[in-house]
C-alpha cells in the first residue's frame, strides 16, 4: 500500500521539475527580454526540435556515440579497477599515471584528437571514452579494495582460481560501487558528448545549442537546454532504478552522481 | 608500510609515465607521427617553460584563474550554506532535496548558452558556469559531513548550556570540516576543467581561448602548452588544498 506520504516523496523530483519551470516562467513574464522565453514557449518548441528529420537523426547520431564511448569506456575500466584492487603492484603501476590524467579536460583533447582521427565518429568516442573511463576504474578500484579476505580466502580454499575468484567473488561485492561509478560515468559521458559537439561543432545536439544561438533562434536555444537537461535526468533515474533492481541489497553512500567534464 | 616498499611502488609508478613519453619521443623521430601534427616532448616543454615567462601567456593564466576562484569561491559560500541548513533543518531538507536530485545530474555545460544570454559573453557567464559546475559536490558533502555529527555532541552541547546557533559553528561545522573539504578538493579540479572548457566554447581571453587559437591555425605545439598548464594548475591547486586539510584537520581522526 503505497500511503500519501510517500506518493509525495516519490513525486518530489518531478515536482522540483515543475518549480524550476514555474520558476522560470515567472522570471521571464518579470524580466520581458529576448534573451529569455518563457519556459512555456521554450516546452512547445521541443516537438518541433525532435519532429524535425535532420536535428531527431543528429540528436540520435549524439546519443548512439555515447552509448558506445560509454559501454567501452565501463568494458575496459572496470576489469582494470578490480586488479588494481586485489593487486598492489597493479595498483601502484597505474596510479600515478591516472593521476596525472585526472585534471586533464577530457573535452579539451577534442581539437588535438580530431587533428590526428578527423572529424569523425572515432574522434568524439574516444573522447567520451576517456571521460568514462577516470570514475568507473576509481569506483571499481575502491570496492574490489574493500572485499573481505576471509571471503577470498575461503574462496581459494574450496579451490577457485585467482580468475574465478575474481569474477565469483570480487565483481558481485564490489558491484554497488562498480555502479554508482557507472552512474558517474553516465552523466559524465553526456557532459563530455554536449561539451566536445560544443567544441567541435561539427554535428551533434551540443552544435544544434550552439547553431541556434548564432542565428539567435532563442526558443530552440533554450527547447535545446531542455532536451539536453531531460537526458541527463532521465538517463540518471533510468540508471538507478537498474542499479536498486541489481543490488537491492546495498544502500548507495551518495545517492546522487557528482558529475564533471 | 616500510621505505623499500615505497620506493619500490613509486618507481613501478614511474614506468608507464616514462613509456609513454619514450613512446610519444618515437613516434615523432622515427617519422610515424609527422612533428606538424605531434610535437616532440622537448619542444613542448621548451615552448611551455618559454611562454610561462612571457607576459601575454600570463595575463591568460590571470584571466582563467580570476574565473576559477570567483566561480569556485561562490561554490563554497552557497555549497556550505545549503548544505548545513539542509542538514539541521527538515523544512529545508524537503525543498532542497528534491531540487538537487534534479539539478546534479543535469549536465551543467548546457546551461551554458543561457548564461551567455542572461549575463553576457564576458567573465560573468564563465564564472556561473562554473560556481553551477562545483556547487554541488560540495553541497552534497557538506549535508553528508552535517547529518552524521554525532547526536551526543549536540545534546552535551546543548546540556552545557550552548545556544543553537553556536551549536551550528562550534559543533556541526566542525564536525562536518573533513567531509567538505574533501567536496571542495573535488569541486577545485572541476573547477579548474570547467572554465578551461567554457573558454574554449566562447572567450577571447583565458587558457582555453589559446588553445581554440592554436587549434584553428593548426599550431600543434600552442596546442599543448595551454592544455598541459591547466592540468599542471589542477594538480597543484589539488595539492595545496590537500595541504591545507591537513593542516586544518591536524589532531582529527584519519578519514
Amino acid at each position: 500500500m503505497m500511503t500519501a506520504r510517500d506518493a509525495l516523496s516519490r513525486s518530489a523530483p518531478f515536482l522540483a521539475c515543475l518549480g524550476l519551470l514555474g520558476i522560470w516562467q515567472l522570471a521571464a513574464l518579470a524580466l520581458k527580454t529576448d534573451s529569455l522565453p518563457t519556459a512555456w514557449e521554450a516546452v512547445r518548441a521541443v516537438p518541433s526540435i525532435l519532429g524535425d528529420k535532420e536535428s531527431l537523426v543528429n540528436i540520435l547520431a549524439s546519443l548512439r556515440r555515447m552509448a558506445i564511448g560509454f559501454g567501452a569506456g565501463v568494458m575496459v575500466s572496470v576489469p582494470l579497477g578490480l586488479t588494481m584492487g586485489r593487486s598492489r603492484g597493479v595498483a601502484s603501476f597505474f596510479n600515478p599515471l591516472l593521476m596525472i590524467i585526472y585534471p586533464v579536460p577530457k573535452a579539451a583533447l577534442m581539437p588535438i584528437i580530431m587533428l590526428w582521427l578527423g572529424i569523425g565518429d572515432v574522434a568524439k568516442i574516444l573522447v567520451i571514452f576517456l571521460g568514462v573511463s577516470l570514475p568507473v576504474i576509481y569506483h571499481s578500484f575502491q570496492g574490489a579494495k574493500a572485499v573481505e579476505e576471509k571471503m577470498l580466502w575461503s574462496g581459494a580454499a574450496m579451490g577457485l582460481s585467482a580468475a574465478q575468484r575474481m569474477v565469483r567473488i570480487v565483481l558481485p561485492a564490489a558491484l554497488p560501487e562498480i555502479f554508482t561509478g557507472c552512474r558517474t560515468g553516465l552523466v559524465l559521458a553526456l557532459i563530455t558528448m554536449v561539451t566536445s559537439e560544443m567544441i567541435a561543432r561539427q554535428s551533434g545536439a551540443g552544435n544544434i545549442l550552439f547553431n541556434a544561438l548564432d542565428m539567435g533562434q532563442y526558443d530552440t536555444v533554450y527547447a535545446m537546454i531542455i532536451i539536453v537537461g531531460a537526458m541527463g535526468i532521465g538517463l540518471d533515474v533510468a540508471f538507478e532504478s537498474l542499479r536498486r533492481r541489481l543490488v537491492r541489497w546495498s544502500e548507495p553512500g551518495f545517492d546522487i552522481p557528482i558529475g564533471f567534464a | 608500510m616500510n621505505p623499500r616498499a615505497v620506493i619500490s611502488d613509486v618507481l613501478l609508478g614511474i614506468v608507464p609515465i616514462a613509456l609513454l613519453i619514450t613512446l610519444w619521443t618515437a613516434l615523432v623521430s622515427f617519422g610515424y607521427a609527422p612533428a606538424a601534427l605531434l610535437p616532440p616532448p622537448r619542444v613542448v616543454l621548451t615552448r611551455l617553460a618559454q611562454q610561462l615567462f612571457s607576459l601575454s601567456y600570463q595575463q591568460e593564466i590571470a584571466a582563467t584563474l580570476f574565473r576559477l576562484f570567483t566561480g569556485f569561491s561562490i561554490a563554497v559560500i552557497l555549497g556550505v550554506i545549503v548544505g548545513l541548513a539542509a542538514a539541521t533543518s527538515p523544512a529545508v531538507n524537503t525543498v532542497v532535496r528534491p531540487l538537487v536530485r534534479v539539478l546534479a545530474p543535469l549536465p551543467k555545460v548546457a546551461l551554458y548558452p543561457a548564461f551567455m544570454l542572461l549575463v553576457g559573453f564576458g567573465h560573468e557567464s564563465k564564472i556561473l558556469l562554473v560556481a553551477a559546475d562545483a556547487l554541488f559536490p560540495i553541497l552534497l558533502s557538506t549535508y553528508s559531513g552535517a547529518s552524521m555529527v554525532e547526536q551526543k555532541l549536540i545534546w552535551s552541547a546543548m546540556a552545557a548550556g550552548t545556544p543553537p546557533r553556536q551549536i551550528l559553528f562550534k559543533i556541526v561545522l566542525p564536525a562536518a570540516a573533513p567531509s567538505i573539504l574533501t567536496g571542495c578538493r573535488i569541486s577545485l579540479v572541476i573547477s579548474c576543467i570547467v572554465v578551461f572548457l567554457a573558454e574554449m566554447i566562447t572567450s577571447t581571453d583565458g587558457l582555453g581561448h589559446v588553445l581554440v587559437t592554436a587549434a584553428r591555425t593548426f599550431h600543434a605545439v600552442d596546442m599543448f602548452v595551454p592544455l598541459i598548464t591547466i592540468s599542471l594548475l589542477g594538480l597543484i591547486l589539488n595539492g595545496l588544498l590537500e595541504g591545507l586539510r591537513a593542516y586544518l584537520l591536524r589532531g582529527f581522526p584519519e578519514i
